[in-house]
């Protein structure tokens, strides 16, 4: 982070190296397009250059800063897309097939971050299917309370309930975690 | 907290040729110019417009006022020449070894002279051309001129008021300030 603040332009390449899987992983799971995807990754580190000073330690790690970055963006390509009557079909596709997380591949362990990864997805993974499923549109599709009471035809009440614990037990689980590019 | 979940989803590898082209978009300097010089753009054509509006309004006033002085002329030349109480006196000079004229339209009625000075040799730098009275009282100054470049000069004198009657004219070289008595070099004299 110093070296960013910095700008120091090695440091930039190193947190690419770093970081560039799991920007694209999570813009990929939320766009469902390559293309696309690898925009999100162009823009958020732009933006993260660019803006790192606004960036307050004291308020949270890099990294999470970081994805944060990527899910807006991401969520924005698909609030663009939404209008896109193609891409939507495709869209509903993705969407039927990816409710639940996916596998890491196992050539993938080398990514730098992997433990993380595992610590993340196994917090997601002991949540109930309920509220993981709140998480997930909540989180990866960008949806509101009431939409997704929408789409899962459940109270409003519902939805929040769950939501707040699951982001309970999130926090309980992930409180420990640091940054690995600290 | 909730931020940690992007974690959750499994990296993809970036293809190779992605970094170079990030990278090189994130470094590369903002260019500001364009902005700047759109702004230079519109700050010199405000500019130039501003500078073209009070200049034509300038040059607009300048001919009114040039126009209004021209037509007086005319008027008074017109006056002069037409006017049968107006006697035509032309005097050849000799200024600078070079030979030129003096034209008089003394006007009679008006107590007034029209005098145009062609092909007088231009002054040195601490001298004039002086135009005297010749009256029954003595000399009296008419006009000094002061004549820096080679071209004809015209000029108006009213006569007199005080009661002389004025019975020719003259021009001596004086000093560039005028004197009050002719002193210098004579160019010519006058009798009506």
């Amino acid at each position: 982070m110093r070296r960013l603040k910095a700008r120091d332009e090695h440091a930039l390449s190193e947190l690419y190296d770093a970081l560039a899987p799991w920007v694209l992983g999570m813009a990929y799971r939320i766009l469902h397009d390559e293309d696309e995807a690898e925009e999100v990754v162009g823009d958020v580190f732009v933006k993260v250059w660019r803006h790192v000073h606004r960036h307050d330690p004291r308020r949270g790690p890099l990294v999470p800063w970081v994805l944060s970055i990527a899910r807006n963006r991401a969520l924005d390509g698909v609030r663009r897309r939404r209008r896109w009557w193609r891409k939507a079909e495709r869209w509903g596709q993705a969407q039927a097939a990816g409710d639940e997380i996916e596998n890491p591949a196992p050539h993938e362990a080398a990514v730098p971050g992997w433990p993380l990864h595992r610590e993340v997805h196994a917090a997601l993974a002991t949540l109930p299917h309920d509220l993981r499923r709140v998480v997930m549109l909540a989180y990866f599709e960008g949806l509101s309370h009431s939409q997704i009471a929408r789409r899962l035809q459940q109270p409003l009440g519902t939805v929040k309930t769950r939501l707040r614990a699951a982001h309970q037990k999130l926090t309980d689980r992930l409180e420990h975690l640091k940054d690995w590019l600290e | 907290m909730i931020d940690w979940l992007g974690m959750a989803v499994p990296p993809r590898m970036p293809r190779p040729e992605l970094k170079g082209r990030v990278l090189a978009r994130a470094l590369a300097r903002r260019r500001r110019w364009p902005l700047a010089l759109a702004a230079a753009f519109v700050v010199a054509v405000g500019g130039g417009a501003w500078w073209a509006y009070s200049t034509i309004g300038a040059l607009e006033t300048e001919r009114a006022r040039l126009a209004t002085r021209v037509a007086a002329l005319e008027d008074t030349v017109s006056s002069f020449i037409r006017d049968p109480a107006t006697r035509l006196i032309q005097v050849p000079v000799s200024t600078g070894g070079r030979v030129g004229s003096v034209t008089i339209f003394a006007d009679s009625a008006r107590h007034r002279w029209l005098v145009r000075c062609d092909g007088l040799a231009p002054n040195a730098k601490d001298q004039a051309y002086q135009l005297w009275f010749i009256t029954d009282k003595g000399t009296q100054a008419a006009a000094v001129m002061a004549m820096d470049r080679d071209q004809p000069m015209v000029m108006v004198l009213e006569l007199p008021q005080s009661g002389e009657r004025v019975l020719g004219a003259a021009m001596s070289i004086e000093p560039r300030a005028g004197s009050a008595s002719p002193s210098g070099p004579m160019v010519f004299h006058l009798e009506l």
